[in-house]
């Protein structure tokens, strides 16, 4: 198996982008990695393409076919990559495996969605049809609704509290507002959620525990990267960064056929094998992009990926451990709270953030300084579906 | 008429393991024969969430859903008949019954719906 390298990342500013069609989101964040890795006018030998509901949510189908065609990056291999939430994540690995192997040396990875031309309850149910057609689909459960009843046997377990949710969603949409790429830039104002008596009304409860800003928004918006061997990358100009280790692993599908259901095992056996493979533990890792859909999950991956033990990593947060400057920064993207969760992107766009970190090209408010080691965790389902991404900074 | 709860789950015959919903080989051995199980008794609340967000399908302002475990150790999910989760308890005794969940073309369809007991 070959190293391989990332030498181009591009993103388009997420949110809700009425002019553009899901074509036009891959298209302008595919030419920007593109133009990053230098390819010029030169082609690439496959196309990745990471998306859950074109079909549903575009009226679109076999998408990967299209954009190559609008690329002109004829006659590229392509194909599109569908595993729910988690699409954008398996889109890179499938890009990762096809260099690593030593079967294409140059590999474009885009993810994207369109998510927000249809109502806000259509694309609640379409995201509630990952959830099991006949236990858990027919009820009207959502994903927000798993997150509750998940965050309620949390809370009851490790005593997290909605301090610690709090700290989570105002550190991330501080972030966001930093971020030129994030769908919310506005910082959240911490009376006005919570200690306010208009708190119910700004904050509202949406999934029991869970309040609105607990949850991600729905957003429109695309991420891509350019990958091939690292040996080859080493001659680029920018500082290559190896794709050092990934992991994958799945879990049950009906959240309570789990013996422990705030076990995220998945997340465990993700990281695990992504930390072996390059090598690494989790006090090597300096930057931290997690899968916050949900508040909560932020806390439970930080803990289940090792940089906290079980129970502590709320209180953590709330402690600013997880801040620029602490113990181990967490999504200074804003994470999917704040940057936004376009659900097929975002698995791309996780690792196109954890490679600006390590080419040190982020301002000062967001840069980890001489950041070398950086993981990425995007959970699909609620947990049934889990990869993971260590990525190293290789000094030229 | 109150109808009979619809649910089945499946014992594995080789370990014992209980599945609902219904898997081809067992999660626990692997094992392909299970012996058809219905849920019995009354039941355990495990968890539950309102969700005031609802997905097309719903024409109501909030739904209250949780898990709760039979006395044969069944886990399932259903709608709970309560106004507010203030009723609620992790752990409480809740009665179940097989009622419309939704409506699906016209139709309803029928599914587990828990009562505090």
């Amino acid at each position: 198996m070959r190293d391989v390298a990332i030498i181009g990342v591009g993103m388009i500013p997420f949110g809700r982008r009425d002019e553009d069609t899901l074509m036009d989101m891959l298209a302008y964040a595919s030419l920007k990695a593109l133009d990053d890795a230098g390819l010029g006018d030169k082609s690439v030998d496959a196309v990745y393409v990471g998306n859950m509901g074109a079909g549903v949510l575009a009226n679109q189908s076999a998408i990967a076919s299209s954009l190559v065609d609008r690329l002109s990056l004829l006659p590229a291999a392509a194909e599109t990559v569908e595993n729910g939430p988690a699409s954008g994540g398996s889109a890179v690995k499938n890009g990762l495996l096809a260099v690593a192997s030593g079967y294409y040396d140059y590999v474009l990875v885009v993810g994207g969605e369109k998510m927000r031309d249809v109502t806000g309850w259509r694309a609640t149910d379409f995201i509630a049809t990952m959830t099991h057609p006949e236990a858990e689909y027919p009820y009207g459960i959502t994903l927000p609704g798993m997150a509750g009843m998940f965050t309620r046997l949390y809370m009851e377990k490790y005593g997290v509290t909605r301090e610690h949710l709090l700290a989570i969603s105002i550190k991330n949409q501080e972030m966001g507002g930093l971020n030129p790429y994030a769908h919310v830039e506005m910082a959240l104002d911490r009376e006005g959620i919570y200690e306010s008596p208009h708190a119910v009304v700004n904050n509202p409860v949406s999934a029991d525990p869970l309040h609105l800003y607990d949850l991600c928004p729905v957003s429109d918006g695309a991420a891509a990267l350019v990958l091939c061997p690292l040996d080859m990358a080493k001659k680029m100009t920018k500082p290559p960064i190896h794709i050092a280790g990934f992991g994958q692993a799945t879990d049950t599908h009906a959240l309570q056929e789990r013996d422990d259901p705030t076990d995220l095992k998945a997340v465990s056996l993700a990281s695990q094998q992504a930390y072996e493979m390059a090598k690494l533990k989790p006090s090597d890792i300096h930057v931290a992009e997690l899968h916050d859909a949900f508040t909560i999950l932020e806390i439970a991956e930080s803990e289940h990926v090792g940089f906290f033990k079980k129970g502590e990593g709320g209180k953590a947060a709330v402690a600013g451990e997880t801040r620029l400057g602490g113990k181990i920064p967490i999504n200074l993207s804003g994470g999917l709270k704040a940057r936004g969760h376009p659900v097929g992107a975002t698995g791309v766009a996780q690792v196109v953030d954890i490679v600006f970190q390590l080419r040190h090209e982020l301002p000062k408010d967001r840069q980890v300084k001489k950041a070398q080691n950086g993981l990425t965790v995007n959970f699909g389902g609620f947990g049934n579906n889990v990869l993971a991404f260590v990525l190293r900074r290789v000094e030229q | 008429m109150k109808k009979e709860i619809a649910i089945t789950a499946f014992k594995c015959k080789s370990c014992g393991k209980i599945h609902y919903p219904y898997h081809d080989r067992c999660l626990n051995c692997k094992h392909r024969e299970f012996e058809e199980l219905k849920p019995s008794g009354n039941a355990k609340l495990l968890t539950y969430t309102a969700i005031f967000n609802l997905p097309w399908g719903f024409d109501q302002r909030y739904l209250i859903i949780g898990v709760a475990e039979f006395e044969n150790q069944i886990k399932a999910m259903g709608q709970i008949k309560v106004e507010s989760v203030d009723q609620l308890k992790v752990g409480m005794k809740v009665k179940p019954s097989w009622e419309p969940v939704r409506e699906q073309y016209g139709e309803d369809v029928y599914g587990l719906k828990f009562e505090p007991m």
